[in-house]
C-alpha cells in the first residue's frame, strides 16, 4: 500500500472502531499509532513521539483554559447562580405567553456566559427550571426540548470549550474567536425565544400562564445577578478587548488562560460567599471537573496522534486539492461540509467531531475564495462549524443534551421531546443561513 | 479491592483539583501584580507618587516570573492525575447507537476488548513517559525562566499515568472475568457513577 492509500484506509478503520464502541480518543490513538507503524515500517517513530507527546499535549498552555472553565461551571452551580439567573429572567419574562420557557432560555444564556460546556448548562438549568415549568403547566416534551436547546447556549455563547479546540486546530486566536461568537450567541438565545413563542401560539394548551411580577421585585431579582454580569464582561472583554488606547493595535488585559483563571476565582468567590462552596462540595467539583477534563484531554491526545499520522500521509492536502478541482462553487462546498456536520452530529459528540474533521476540512475551506481575508475566513468558518456541531446535541438519536434532560424527567417520553425540539433546530438552521449570507454579523466586532 | 482502587482514583483526582486550584490562584495573583505594576509605572503615579511607586516596584510588585511555566507543569500533572478516575468510572466518550442494537453478551465482549486495548495503550503511555523523563534528566533540560528541571514535571505526571495504567489493567481483568462468566462483577451504578 502506498502512503496515501494507508491514509485513506484509516478513515473506514477508525469509523468501524468507533462504531464498535471503542472510546473515541482511544480509537484515534490506535489508528494513528498503527498508521505510523505501517507508513514508516517500524514502531520506532511512533514510540519516540510518545516520549514527549503525551506530556506536551497535557501541558499545553492554551488548553489549560479547559479545566479552569469546567471548574468555573461547577462553582457557578454551587453558588446558586443558576437559580438566581432563572429567577431574574422569570420575573421579567414569566407573565408573557410561554414566558417561563423564555426565562429558562434566558437563564441558560446567562449560565452559558460563565460555563464553557453544553452538558453542564443543560444539567444545571434543567435541575432549576424543569420543576418550575411543570408547576406553571408547561407540557413535558415542550419543557425538556426548551432546556435541551437552551443547554447548547453553554457552548454557543463564549467562553466555549469547543472554540478553544477549534482555535488550536486551526491555529487561530482564541480571543478573536470568543469575540466573534458573541453576536451569533445572542442571536441563538433570541432565536430560541422566538421558537418558544411560535410554539405556544400553535399549541396554546401546552403552556400555562403566570401573573406579572411587580417592578420592584423585578429589579431586586436583577440585582442578584450583577456579579455574574461583571465576571462575564471582565473575562470576555479582558481577553478580547483593547485596554490600551494610547498604543496602536489591540492590547488585551490578559491571555485567555488568565481570563479563565480570573473567572474561576470570581465565580468561586461568589459560591463561597453564598455558602455553597464547602470542603465536600469542593471535592465533588474536583471529581466532576477531573472526569470531564480527562475525557476531553484523552480525545485531544488521540486526535493529535491521528492527525500527526494523517498529515504525514498528505491526505488532507490531497483531499483539499481534489475538492477544489471538482468545479463546485466555494459556497456549494461550504454547504456540503456543514450538511456533513449536521448528519455526523446525529451520531457523534461535538468535540470528537471537531477534532476528527477540522484537520481535513479546514485546508479545503482555506483554499477556496470567499472574498474574505484568511483570518476572517478561518474565524467565520469556525463559528459556522460551532453552530452546526451544536445542533448535533439536540438531534436524535445521539443528542447528548436530550439524554441529559430526559433522564431528569422520567414521565416525559423521549418522542415528545423530539417533536418539540424541531422548532429549536429550525431556528438554528435559519441562523446558520443568515450568518452564511452576511459574514459581517460574525466579523464586525473584530479589530481590523 | 474495588473500594481501595476507587479511593486511590479519587485521591488522585482531588490532588489534581487542588493543583488546578493553586494554579488559578497563582495566575490571579500574577495578573493582579502585573496590573498594579503597570499602574505604578504609569505617568500619574510616577509624577505624583514617585518615591512610593519606585519603592513598591522595587519591593517586587509585578507579574510572577515564569508563571506560565508553572501553569504548564501543573496542568500536565492535573490531567494525568484525573485519568485514573475517568478510567475507573468509564468516563470516556463513546458512540453507542450501533452497539445498542446488539445483545448484552456481544456488548460485554466489545467492552472487554476496549478495556484491554485501553490497558495496553495506557501502559505504553506510562512506559514512554518514563523514558521521556529519563531523557530529560540525562540532558539536564530546564525551563527557560525559572530554570527548574523539566523531568520533575515528567515525574509528577508519571505518577498519574502509572496509576491510570494500573487501574485500567484492573478494569480489563474485571471485564475479562465478566465476559467469561457472563455476569456483572461491578454493579452498573458503581461503574457509571462519577
Amino acid at each position: 500500500m502506498s502512503t496515501l492509500e494507508i491514509g485513506l484506509a484509516s478513515f473506514p478503520t477508525l469509523l468501524v472502531l468507533i462504531f464498535l464502541r471503542v472510546p473515541i480518543g482511544l480509537a484515534m490513538f490506535l489508528v494513528g499509532f498503527g498508521g505510523l507503524y505501517l507508513v514508516t515500517g517500524s514502531p520506532n517513530m511512533a514510540l519516540a513521539k510518545m516520549k514527549t507527546e503525551t506530556y506536551s499535549t497535557f501541558s499545553n498552555y492554551s488548553l489549560s483554559i479547559i479545566p479552569m472553565f469546567l471548574l468555573m461551571g461547577q462553582f457557578a452551580t454551587l453558588g446558586g447562580i443558576s437559580q438566581a439567573l432563572f429567577k431574574a429572567a422569570e420575573s421579567w419574562l414569566g407573565h408573557r405567553k410561554g414566558g417561563v420557557a423564555m426565562a429558562a432560555i434566558g437563564a441558560c444564556a446567562g449560565f452559558g456566559a460563565i460555563a464553557g460546556s453544553s452538558l453542564a448548562t443543560a444539567a444545571t438549568m434543567g435541575r432549576v427550571a424543569l420543576p418550575e415549568l411543570k408547576a406553571y403547566g408547561y407540557a413535558g416534551g415542550f419543557s425538556t426540548a426548551t432546556l435541551a436547546a437552551g443547554g447548547t447556549l453553554g457552548i454557543l455563547i463564549p467562553p466555549s470549550v469547543v472554540l478553544v479546540i477549534y482555535a488550536i486546530l486551526a491555529e487561530q486566536n482564541i480571543s478573536k474567536l470568543f469575540l466573534a461568537a458573541f453576536v451569533p450567541g445572542i442571536m441563538a438565545a433570541l432565536g430560541y425565544m422566538v421558537a418558544v413563542s411560535i410554539y405556544v401560539r400553535l399549541y396554546p394548551d401546552r403552556a400555562g400562564t403566570r401573573a406579572p411580577v411587580p417592578y420592584k421585585d423585578r429589579f431586586r431579582a436583577l440585582a442578584k445577578v450583577w456579579s455574574v454580569v461583571v465576571i462575564f464582561l471582565l473575562v470576555i472583554f479582558g481577553i478580547a478587548g483593547d485596554w490600551n488606547w494610547a498604543k496602536s493595535g489591540t492590547q488585551a488585559l490578559f491571555t485567555p488562560t488568565e481570563g479563565a483563571a480570573v473567572g474561576a476565582f470570581g465565580v468561586g468567590l461568589i459560591a463561597w460567599r453564598s455558602g455553597g462552596l464547602t470542603w465536600s462540595s469542593l471535592i465533588d467539583s474536583f471529581l466532576v471537573t477531573g472526569r470531564s477534563s480527562a475525557m476531553i484531554f484523552f480525545i485531544i491526545l488521540g486526535a493529535g496522534f491521528y492527525n500527526g499520522f494523517l498529515s504525514l500521509t498528505q491526505v488532507p492536502q490531497e483531499i483539499a486539492g481534489w475538492v477544489v478541482n471538482q468545479g463546485l462553487s466555494p459556497m456549494g462546498i461550504l454547504l456540503l461540509i456543514l450538511l456533513f456536520y449536521l448528519l455526523l452530529g446525529c451520531l457523534m459528540d461535538s468535540l470528537s467531531m471537531i477534532l476528527l474533521t477540522v484537520p481535513i476540512f479546514f485546508p479545503v475551506i482555506m483554499s477556496l475564495d470567499f472574498a474574505l481575508s484568511p483570518e476572517h475566513l478561518a474565524i467565520w468558518f469556525g463559528i459556522l462549524v460551532l453552530i452546526v456541531v451544536e445542533v448535533g446535541l439536540i438531534t436524535p438519536p445521539v443528542g447528548l443534551n436530550l439524554f441529559v434532560i430526559n433522564a431528569m424527567d422520567r414521565q416525559t417520553p423521549a418522542v415528545e421531546t423530539y417533536k418539540a425540539v424541531g422548532f429549536f433546530v429550525a431556528t438554528d438552521l435559519i441562523r446558520v443561513a443568515i450568518l452564511i449570507t452576511f459574514p459581517a454579523i460574525t466579523l464586525f466586532l473584530l479589530p481590523q | 479491592m474495588y473500594a481501595l482502587i476507587k479511593k486511590l482514583a479519587q485521591v488522585m483526582a482531588v490532588l489534581g483539583g487542588l493543583v488546578l486550584t493553586i494554579l488559578i490562584l497563582l495566575v490571579c495573583t500574577s495578573v493582579l501584580g502585573r496590573s498594579v505594576g503597570t499602574l505604578l509605572h504609569g505617568a500619574f503615579m510616577q509624577t505624583n507618587f514617585t518615591a512610593f511607586s519606585n519603592w513598591a516596584l522595587g519591593a517586587g510588585i509585578g507579574a510572577i516570573n515564569g508563571d506560565f511555566e508553572l501553569v504548564e507543569a501543573g496542568i500536565a500533572f492535573s490531567i494525568f492525575a484525573f485519568l485514573p478516575l475517568c478510567q475507573l468510572s468509564g468516563g470516556h466518550a463513546t458512540v453507542d447507537v450501533f452497539t445498542s442494537k446488539l445483545s448484552p453478551r456481544s456488548n460485554q465482549v466489545l467492552q472487554m476488548i476496549s478495556e484491554c486495548l485501553f490497558a495496553l495503550v495506557l501502559g505504553l503511555i506510562a512506559w514512554r513517559l518514563f523514558e521521556g523523563m529519563e531523557a530529560k534528566q540525562r540532558y539536564g533540560e530546564t525551563t527557560f525562566l525559572l530554570q527548574f528541571p523539566i523531568w520533575w514535571a515528567y515525574a509528577a505526571s508519571f505518577s498519574g499515568a502509572a496509576i491510570a495504567a494500573f487501574i485500567s489493567l484492573y478494569m480489563a481483568i474485571i471485564r475479562i472475568l465478566e465476559a467469561l462468566s457472563g455476569r456483572h462483577l461491578l454493579a452498573e451504578n458503581e461503574s457509571t457513577e462519577r
